[in-house]
């Protein structure tokens, strides 16, 4: 008990062993706990898990039965989410069978739920630098608009890895291409109107009737429907101002929630973002006024949206590197983002936008225990993770990087 | 007139011999021959007494000098340490903040791929054959691009800019100081040698495999370097010959012909042009030594040395550098085998005699150099490597600095150096820290405080409101 690494050691060697065996209750003890919640940090607190749930936080918790991890010094977030990446959907970008990020038969209804690997090296890669859960998606489908439908991936790479929220949100792309965007803008219009046509000839169908579905599937179609009945967020991936202000006007004409992702201009409308109560995801460290959409990219455009009320997710285009969520919201904190708020956006925001938030995103009584402990200031980017709890289970901390570091430092010497 | 004295000997010789014994000839244009048409315009106006006092400084000669001030005048550094004279001197207080020299990315495309990135200004990669020597990327720099002030804010004073690594021999690579100017030789860096952009693995047999046409494989690859390298030979040889022939016994008809191409690749062999090698993988590394040992050049750099912790040892006994991210990986399979420790096992190989450098790549990248650097630093430190802020400060200063054959100039804050130094917010190691005052030549280039103290590029004014400016 006084040797944590040797606890640590036993319950990787239990897990790793056996990953369905009886979850054994775990106690943090005075940690600084971030919770993510209206409470703040808390000092000095303990966090007691049962049954791969956190079941109370406080003072002087005890416990006989539970592991204890001393965390005196030591920080406790809530487990990070990657929000909108491919994680587990590709291993290497530019070798196309390592990839099911993309398709040619589906569009909005493309589901990648069946895709997840949960082997792939950047899984323990991301979970061992604090990424706990990941919301998959695709990142093209058929057609140049809808890319398909996400879900929601715990990365403890069991193997039998199955999503715990499906086919959640869609996502789709505006702009930066030779079609003009008022055509995408008429697709959309086509498409939703195709889907409400698809609504009410149900009944026809399946009576036998005909439906010209166009150029898109019924499972298209149906999933169009997903977003205007049960209010799944549609993601837009676009940069510029003059897009997002439209797509407001046409999200209200179709009743439908979106989140815009990328949007670098985001700030010139974050009054109005802030008004419609909608939300942002973006990678805070990428200014660049890479195309004539995203002119207005700046380095304290998360500053800029939070202080006007706007909610900021972010998140990292790289899959490989989705962890550097961490130094994007270290990055933001410098360029004017409250550092609490930066935490949120990583963690809490993104499980409240995509409705996961009964169950993970923050620290609280009831929810799973997914949760790092870090050896420093979670968003510095000197800090590593002491321990990342999936469910209440310890996770091994091995990753092939490490293995290969270890084999060279041999070979070179350094060891 | 002045000559870089960097410059080929060899074609100066071959100028000398042109103009001092053949009147037929002495029409030649000896500008174009020594290329120094393309010599750097940049001069810095002479800039005041400058004292940077109560500064803790990270030299980047491996030490740190604590509580100290720098006194700069005349676009130099003068005196560095305690208790200097102040007298008609300009005073900033550091208050303790950290001070580094400007950081220098010796891997950057800023110009060539500029941002936005339009097809009319993708310039960098000349892939329309797989051997391109000929190419020089200052002859596509575009001044104007936004990204140089997004990099001058994150403290960089120096780039190298490098041609793509489409082709196995891709063209001449040009450091520039970090300064605006209508023209690219007023960005030139002054008697910075130029360098040759090559290329391994993925890369080229991908782009002209692709097509159908060689190489397409990695022993493509090998075959094209050495090939080319033959030819440069026989170039050398010519003109040699040339040289060494008696006066009289000279015709017209005896002079070999330019082949710019070539002019690059002798240059690199009598070794005024330092080979910059894009290259991943560990064996691949060793292979590409073996070739300039056949060949009798040096490679300074292996960049994106992806791989670079595998071969460590022979990098540093070959006095090579390697040139790496922090944490990219896996977009293509030779990048598939990143360490977080990659940097800091290059450092310390064979008693720390190692060459490591932190470089970019990306406009996103270059931003923020010292958290690469910091990253790296942090993973070496957790992997029980002896390592510090001093010796770190080193990957992103007076190594790339000396890997670009400039560090007589710059790379580290000592007396005669010019005056590029940067006083950070906090921690340079630090994900907060930012550069507040980014000094270039003893100029104050870039205030944090004051948005009116750094000059912004022609695409920046009136872009996205006619009345003010984008940043």
């Amino acid at each position: 008990m006084k040797l944590m690494k040797l606890i640590f050691f036993v319950v990787i060697g239990i897990s790793s062993l056996s990953a369905f065996a009886e979850k054994q209750d775990i106690l943090i003890k005075n940690a600084t706990v971030i919770t993510s919640t209206d409470q703040g940090v808390l000092d000095e607190t303990d966090v007691l898990i049962k049954k791969g749930i956190i079941s109370s936080i406080g003072k002087d918790i005890n416990s006989e039965e539970a592991i204890i991890i001393n965390a005196k010094g030591r920080i406790l977030t809530a487990g990070l989410l990657a929000p909108v990446t491919n994680l587990g959907l590709i291993e290497i970008e530019l070798e196309a069978e390592t990839r099911d990020d993309r398709t040619d038969h589906f569009s909005a209804g493309f589901s990648i739920s069946s895709a997840f690997n949960s082997s792939s090296t950047l899984i323990p890669y991301n979970r061992t630098a604090g990424i706990t859960s990941a919301i998959v998606f695709p990142s093209s489908g058929r057609g140049k608009v809808f890319s398909g439908l996400g879900s929601v991936f715990k990365t403890h790479g069991n193997i039998d890895t199955q999503s715990i929220f499906t086919d959640i949100a869609m996502v789709m792309q505006m702009g930066g291409n030779t079609d003009s965007r008022a055509s995408i803008f008429l697709e959309l219009e086509d498409a939703f109107l195709k889907s409400k046509q698809f609504k009410k000839s149900r009944n026809m169908i399946q009576r036998g009737g005909f439906f010209d579905s166009g150029e898109y599937s019924e499972r298209d179609l149906e999933a169009l429907l997903g977003l205007m009945e049960k209010r799944k967020p549609l993601i837009v991936k676009t940069n510029r101002a003059s897009d997002m202000l439209r797509m407001i006007e046409f999200a209200k004409v179709h009743e439908i929630n979106i989140i815009f992702h990328g949007a670098k201009e985001a700030w010139r409308i974050a009054d109005r973002l802030a008004e419609e109560n909608i939300a942002v995801i973006i990678d805070p460290m990428d200014n660049i006024p890479s195309s004539f959409d995203s002119i207005g990219a700046r380095i304290d455009g998360a500053s800029i949206l939070t202080e006007s009320g706007v909610t900021v997710l972010i998140g990292i285009a790289d899959a490989h590197n989705s962890f550097l969520s961490r130094q994007g919201a270290g990055n933001a904190v410098a360029n004017g983002m409250d550092q609490y708020e930066a935490i949120k956006a990583l963690t809490i925001n993104i499980a409240q936008v995509f409705g996961l938030a009964d169950s993970i995103g923050s620290i609280e009584i009831g929810k799973n225990a997914d949760l790092v402990l870090w050896d420093g200031d979670p968003l510095e980017v000197s800090t590593f993770s002491d321990a990342v709890i999936i469910d209440g289970i310890i996770m091994s901390n091995m990753t092939r990087s490490k293995r290969l570091r270890d084999r060279y430092l041999r070979v070179i010497g350094l060891d | 007139m002045i000559l870089n004295p960097k410059y080929s000997s060899l074609v100066i010789a071959l100028v000398l011999i042109l103009f001092g014994t053949i009147s037929a000839q002495s029409k030649i244009n000896e500008k174009v021959l020594i290329n120094y048409a393309y010599e750097s315009t940049y001069k810095p106006e002479e800039s005041s007494k400058i004292i940077i006092t109560n500064a803790n400084i990270l030299t980047g000669n491996g030490d740190s000098i604590l509580d100290a001030s720098i006194l700069m005048h005349k676009n130099k550094i003068v005196a560095v340490g305690k208790d200097l004279d102040q007298s008609d001197a300009t005073v900033i207080d550091a208050e303790g903040k950290w001070v580094t020299p400007g950081i220098i990315d010796i891997h950057s495309h800023m110009g060539v791929y500029p941002a936005p990135s339009l097809r009319s200004n993708s310039d960098g990669n000349e892939a329309t054959s797989p051997t391109t020597p000929h190419v020089w990327a200052e002859h596509s720099v575009w001044t104007q691009d936004p990204q140089y002030t997004l990099a001058l804010k994150g403290g960089i004073t120096s780039f190298h800019v490098l041609v793509g690594s489409a082709n196995l021999i891709g063209g001449r690579g040009v450091t520039l100081k970090n300064v605006r100017s209508r023209t690219v030789q007023g960005m030139k860096f002054p008697n910075a040698p130029y360098s040759l952009k090559m290329a391994c693995g993925e890369n080229p047999k991908r782009v002209y495999g692709g097509r159908d046409s060689e190489p397409s494989t990695r022993m493509g690859n090998v075959a094209g370097y050495r090939k080319a390298w033959i030819e440069a030979q026989e170039y050398q040889r010519s003109w040699l010959e040339y040289a060494n022939t008696p006066d009289e016994d000279i015709e017209v008809s005896d002079i070999p012909s330019r082949d710019i191409g070539l002019e690059t690749m002798v240059g690199v062999l009598e070794g005024d042009i330092l080979v910059q090698m894009h290259c991943y993988r560990g064996e691949e590394m060793a292979v590409m030594l073996d070739v300039a040992k056949e060949f009798d050049y040096k490679i300074t750099t292996f960049h994106h040395a992806i791989e670079a912790y595998k071969v460590a040892d022979i990098l540093a006994q070959n006095s090579v550098c390697a040139a790496m991210w922090a944490d990219w990986w896996g977009f293509k399979h030779e990048a598939f085998d990143m360490v977080w420790e990659n940097t800091a096992i290059v450092d310390q190989a064979e008693n720390k005699t190692g060459c490591a450098i932190v470089h970019s790549d990306s406009a996103v990248g270059i931003q923020r150099l010292n958290q690469e650097a910091a990253k790296a630093l942090a993973a070496g430190q957790k992997a029980g490597l002896d390592l510090n802020r001093e010796r770190a400060i080193q990957w992103i200063t007076s190594n790339p600095a000396k890997a670009l054959g400039i560090d007589d100039q710059v790379g580290s804050i000592e007396p005669g150096k010019m005056a590029d130094v940067v006083i950070w917010s906090d921690d340079p190691f630090s994900v907060y820290s930012r550069a507040e005052r980014v000094f270039i030549d003893g100029h104050l280039k870039f205030n944090i405080d004051d948005p009116d103290s750094f000059q912004r590029t022609d695409f920046d004014i009136g872009i996205i409101d006619p009345e003010g400016d984008r940043l």
